[in-house]
């Protein structure tokens, strides 16, 4: 909860910052549209469909397509996706607010003598006001709550304090975000709605209050990104971290480690994908994130077959990645390799204890695992390496697979082999008697734009190599998600006594 | 009639809209202050003959001429500050108080703050409406009849020496249209306006009219003064339009006399 509340007024300025940005863009782009639109019906029509269908897109799948489509993660396919997102409630509203407008007094417009851009100005754009403030209200309460699902594409939100609750069970900070968003929203919504009501009623007071609030806000904001943007050494070294509890905790163990060795601020991006991660990393992006030796030899270099030997595979990828810029900083002294993991009374039962004796019972198993698991080249080679066919796969959120295959809606799950609730659940690991999975060793890779900048910092980094090994990483794991601690907590601890 | 008198031309004026023809050749002259009527059954044409005038009706062929110059060679907006125009839905804009609506044509026109405003208080007065309770007042705190007013005071604000009215002081009850209709031809000999008024009402006509000119299907089939309409109706159309007038004054006539 604390933890949450610290990180609040910093996410609810990003979210803010995110939100407002995407609206006036927004509002750029419609409102001169809606009125050429209306000018032009069968343009109207055309601008509108192309809106409605921007609309069907599920807002989740819009922002992280930006990611590829603009080649970078962050603010800017946050900021376009939600600019899509709030055009079609301001184009429909201005088309819809300058067509009500009685045809008699376009006809009187016209008839004392206006020009069409003084008709326009004078008299069907405030007379459509209302329906087109409508439009923005409705826009600005989708953005708020859209911005939420800006944090998987890497941009700062309140989403942050929602998928990393949901992540390690911390519900406080679900709530937290969830409560905040909703305030960010009704505010921006009631803070339109006073100031259209001030131009509507011809209350200067009430105009100015809302105006002056408005643009206090937007000052704010704007004035808090400028100064973030515009001054790169003032910023603060960026690590990234996928979305599970292991990551979050290493995240903000090399923040607070950095912060303690060189003295410069850091910042974690958490809940980013493996490969979003890693172009994000060569591009400079982010400063640092730790990965997996199997997940680059497999996902990044694209090796399939039976990998060679942990310290040769360790030794390839550190060579292939220094190539691209990147470098392999430390091996934290820990595995996390995927394992097939079922409960251990079913294994009994089985009799199984290698993955070689699954292959015969396969055919009636259900199999689960995270969102990029089946994707992966690991499954492939597993499928391949062993013949193994499962009646079904079901890919589910990593924090629900535990549970879900302690249950028994699964019967097996691709675990984390250092994930601390494979103890807490009583899971058994089934041994890799083929040595088909590559040896999954944690490096802290550095990127390009961190060498860079700050060489200090890629050596501290460098001072992890071999401090953190299996049972201490299974320590810190269990500790978030069986005692509920924040994984910042639990870093801080282990940087406390450890380092 | 010469050139400098004569304020409306209208040569030949043709306009269809899709298979249907609204006007079939219209001419028709207004003389410098003079008030000429349009009349006839809807759809007759009257209005779109008006519209073509201010432009807000482009004719397919023929030609209008305002003050002695082809209306095509003017800009629309610039001969609409030039003429006054107020029609039966009023079409006050909501959002204005009743003196901005009075005063968009002059503010259009560019004129002074205080120039605007003290013509808008004269044109209230004259429309018998106390500047000091009205000005402020927004279109929908007015009832009918003073909506009414309001317009006409706008279609005078930037004084202009031509005045469309189509159909003004339609949908008034009979008092109110009655006294406006006094109004306005007191103002029309104080200001020496030259008219042309579009009315389904052949008693309004008959009234207000200097000429009238008997619409029928896109064409004018009688041009002439009220005394000549009466004496010798053109043909059966307008000798209908004007027998069934007489027979209502007549029954109305029979009332008074009864009750009296």
């Amino acid at each position: 909860m604390n933890d949450a509340l610290a990180e609040l007024p910093r996410l609810a300025l990003a979210h803010l910052q995110l939100s407002l940005a995407g609206l006036a863009l927004a509002l750029a782009l419609s409102l001169p549209l809606g009125v050429a639109a209306s000018r032009r019906p069968r343009r109207g029509a055309a601008a509108l469909g192309a809106a409605s269908v921007v609309q069907t897109i599920p807002s989740l799948a819009l922002l992280a397509i930006m990611v590829p489509l603009l080649a970078q993660i962050g603010f800017l396919p946050a900021w376009i996706a939600l600019t899509l997102y709030a055009a079609l409630p301001i184009l429909r509203n201005t088309v819809a607010g300058i067509a009500g407008v009685p045809p008699a007094l376009r006809e009187a417009a016209c008839g004392v003598g206006m020009t069409p851009a003084q008709q326009l100005r004078r008299v069907e754009l405030p007379l459509a006001l209302p329906v087109i403030v409508a439009g923005v209200r409705t826009a600005a309460v989708w953005t708020v709550g859209t911005a939420t699902l800006s944090t998987p594409v890497g941009a700062a939100s309140l989403g942050n304090l929602i998928f990393s609750g949901l992540q390690t069970r911390n519900e406080a900070s679900v709530v937290v975000g969830c409560v905040a968003a909703a305030l960010l929203a009704l505010g921006l919504d009631q803070t339109i709605g006073q100031l259209e009501r001030g131009v509507r009623e011809r209350s200067p007071a009430r105009r100015r209050v809302a105006a002056a609030l408005l643009c206090a806000v937007v000052a704010f904001a704007g004035g808090a990104f400028a100064w973030d943007r515009l001054a790169p050494a003032r910023a603060p070294i960026r690590i990234g971290a996928k979305p599970f509890t292991e990551q979050y905790v290493l995240g903000e163990l090399l923040a607070a480690f950095l912060e303690h060795e060189t003295g410069r601020p850091a910042v974690t991006l958490r809940n980013l994908g493996s490969t979003v991660l890693f172009d994000a990393l060569e591009s400079g992006e982010i400063d640092a994130y730790v990965d997996y030796s199997g997940t680059l030899w497999a996902t990044i270099l694209g090796r399939e077959g039976a990998p060679p030997a942990r310290a040769e595979v360790l030794a390839e990828v550190a060579r292939a990645l220094e190539s691209r810029g990147v470098h392999v900083a430390a091996a934290l002294g820990f595995e996390n390799t995927y394992a097939l993991a079922l409960r251990r009374d079913r294994a009994e039962a089985l009799g199984v204890r290698r993955i070689g004796d699954l292959v015969p019972h396969a055919a009636s198993l259900e199999i689960g695992g995270d969102y990029e698991w089946f994707q992966r080249a690991e499954w492939r080679a597993l499928v391949a390496g062993y013949g193994l066919a499962f009646r079904a796969t079901r890919t589910m959120d990593p924090t629900l697979m535990y549970a879900a295959v302690a249950g028994g809606d699964v019967d097996v799950i691709a675990a984390y082999s250092s994930d601390g609730r494979i103890a807490a659940y009583e899971l058994a690991v089934l041994e890799d008697d083929r040595g088909v999975i590559p040896p999954y060793d944690a490096v802290v890779l550095t990127g390009p734009a961190l060498a860079a900048r700050a060489p200090d910092a890629v050596e501290a980094l460098g001072r992890l190599a071999g401090a953190i090994d299996g049972a201490a990483m299974r320590r810190m794991n269990l500790a978030v998600d069986r005692d509920g601690r924040s994984p910042r907590d639990v870093a801080r601890a282990f940087l406390g006594d450890g380092v | 009639m010469g050139t400098l008198g004569r304020v409306i031309l209208l040569q030949g004026l043709v306009k269809r809209y899709g298979a249907s023809l609204a006007l079939d050749g219209v001419s028709l002259e207004v003389a410098r202050g003079e008030c000429v009527f349009l009349v006839g059954a809807s759809g007759c044409g009257k209005t779109t003959t008006l519209k073509t005038v201010n432009r807000l009706v482009e004719p397919d062929a023929g030609r209008v001429m305002v003050g002695g110059r082809d209306v095509r060679e003017s800009i629309p907006h610039e001969l609409r500050r030039r003429i006054g125009y107020a029609f039966q839905q009023v079409g006050l804009f909501p959002h204005l108080t009743v003196a901005e609506n009075v005063g968009i044509t002059p503010a259009l026109l560019g004129w002074e703050r205080p120039r605007i405003d003290a013509r808008v208080d004269e044109l209230l007065e004259r429309m018998e409406l106390a500047p000091g309770s009205f000005r402020a007042r927004l279109p929908h705190e007015l009832s009918g009849g003073q909506a009414q007013r309001v317009g006409l005071a706008r279609a005078l604000a930037a004084e202009p020496e031509l005045l469309l009215l189509d159909e003004p002081f339609g949908a008034l009850d009979p008092t109110t249209r009655g006294r406006l209709q006094q109004d306005f031809q007191r103002l029309r000999g104080e200001l020496g306006l030259t008219v042309l008024f579009v009315s389904h009402d052949m008693a309004e006509a008959l009234l207000l009219a200097d000429r009238i000119a008997v619409m029928d299907a896109g064409r004018v089939v009688q041009l002439g003064t009220p005394r000549e309409l009466l004496a010798a109706p053109a043909d059966a159309r307008v000798a209908a339009l004007l027998e069934t007038l007489r027979r209502q004054n007549a029954r109305v006539d029979e009332l008074l006399g009864a009750s009296a």
